[in-house]
């Protein structure tokens, strides 16, 4: 009798181990769950401000950041971006190029004279952080409140003319819609 | 002569008959008789601890823990049963590190419905408790989760938050196992389903782990746990077990 319970004691044992076990490891973050959101902007045309306008060949980098932001290399026409911000800092900077090109200054062999070309304007992404719990998976999130944008005021020469959000102290809570629209011509 | 032999006719008959009728009662009484055993059987407190919970501190970094069990027998298949503890867990992802801990205790009823044998004591038992704890949650630290890593470095906190004074409730139906290795020594083996009744949860946060309750997961209410223990009977009274046998099978 006594074998008879430490024998069903061992099996169970094992089992349920084996189920304590397996039952932590499923802990992965949905793809589908909303996470930390990027800043959708697009472009209007500022003549027709209710027609979006594509933008020549932009390029889109952010400052202090050594890699352009991909799908934004310079090659492609652009009336969507979306821009991820800084979760650590409470502002983000980033160049946008117009009409990217590289002049190979006559020299297609030699890189080192080449330059760029385009019209660039630099934007200043004010905001405020705040992190929201998500799930045991997901850890945290941030979300942007009071976000505003900032020109280059020494930039005479600024391609858009205008940013503009779609709501009074615009926060970004979620990727399913636009924050800002940029006008240019 | 013929006289004697009919007297002795009649007396052979008498006794002939009479011997048929002590057989005839001979074989009811077989068939209708029993006999009672009288066994002694143990009424008392029975005290333990928890194995696992023991063994897991000793090997497990981010656990400790430990757990006293008693149970007091009250009839043949009742015991009132309780147990008290005291867990600590840290719990760490990719993003997260919090640490829950707390104390708790438990009460209920268990149920033996294992048919013993003789003066065996071992137990096959169904029961339930309602359990409570009080706790705190220290949420170490987190970084914050972003699928985009243009920019490489995310928010990450630098001072823990705890949060203190957090309490749960819950009910639990538990089954179990109880064997008797050697004298008034029992070694048990349970499994607890779990449903929270209550908890606070900490401001913008969630329990992960509930001291007592196990981890909590995100699709309920619901939980497991485990206890194997060992424990000690601490005989109080002996109460008398009657068996009745059949005579015929012994």
């Amino acid at each position: 009798m006594k074998r008879y319970f430490i024998l069903i004691y061992t099996i169970v044992s094992l089992i349920l181990s084996s189920i304590l076990l397996g039952c932590e490891r499923d802990d992965i973050c949905p793809e589908d769950v909303s996470t930390t959101p990027r800043l959708i902007v697009e472009f209007y045309d500022l003549l027709n401000q209710e027609d979006i306008k594509n933008v020549p060949n932009l390029r889109v980098q952010g400052i202090g950041n050594t890699e352009v932001l991909s799908s934004f290399t310079g090659s492609t026409a652009i009336n969507k971006v979306e821009l991820p911000l800084k979760t650590d800092e409470a502002s983000t900077q980033y160049s946008f190029i117009k009409d990217y090109a590289i002049n190979d200054n006559g020299t297609p062999d030699d890189l080192t004279d080449d330059y760029v070309t385009g019209n660039e304007d630099i934007i200043t992404i004010n905001y405020t952080i705040e992190n929201v719990y998500i799930s045991r998976a997901c850890g945290y999130k941030t979300t942007y409140n009071a976000v505003n944008i900032q020109f280059d005021v020494d930039d005479t020469d600024r391609w858009i003319a205008l940013a503009q959000p779609l709501n009074d102290n615009q926060s970004i809570e979620n990727e399913t819609s636009t924050h800002y629209k940029f006008f240019h011509q | 002569m013929k006289h004697q032999h009919i007297i002795s006719f009649f007396i052979s008959s008498c006794f002939f008959f009479f011997c048929c009728v002590l057989n005839a009662q001979e074989t009811s009484d077989k068939e209708t008789k029993t006999d009672t055993l009288i066994y002694k059987q143990k009424y008392g407190l029975r005290l333990g601890a928890d194995l696992g919970k023991l063994v897991r501190s000793a090997i497990d970094d981010d656990y400790s823990g430990f757990e006293i069990s008693g149970d007091y027998r009250l009839t043949k298949k009742l015991y009132l049963a309780g147990e008290l503890g005291n867990e600590k867990r840290t719990i760490t992802t990719d993003f997260l590190n919090v640490t829950a801990a707390g104390s708790y205790f438990k009460a209920g009823i268990d149920y033996n419905s294992y048919k013993n044998w003789l003066d065996m004591q071992n137990m096959i038992y169904f029961g339930f408790r309602v359990g409570a704890s009080t706790f705190k949650q220290n949420l170490e630290n987190y970084t914050v989760y972003n699928t985009n890593q243009y920019w490489p470095t995310q928010f990450s906190l630098e001072e823990p938050i705890e949060v203190d004074g957090l309490s749960a409730i819950w009910a639990e139906l538990i089954i179990g196992i109880k064997a008797e290795l050697f004298s008034n020594l029992f070694l048990g083996l349970n499994v607890q389903i779990k449903s929270l009744i209550s908890e606070d949860e900490p401001n913008g946060f969630e329990n992960l782990y509930i001291p007592g309750f196990n981890r909590t997961y995100d699709s309920g209410r619901f939980g497991i746990g485990f206890g194997y223990s060992l424990s000690y009977l601490i005989p109080i009274v002996k109460k008398n077990k009657k068996v009745v046998v059949d005579k015929t099978e012994n």
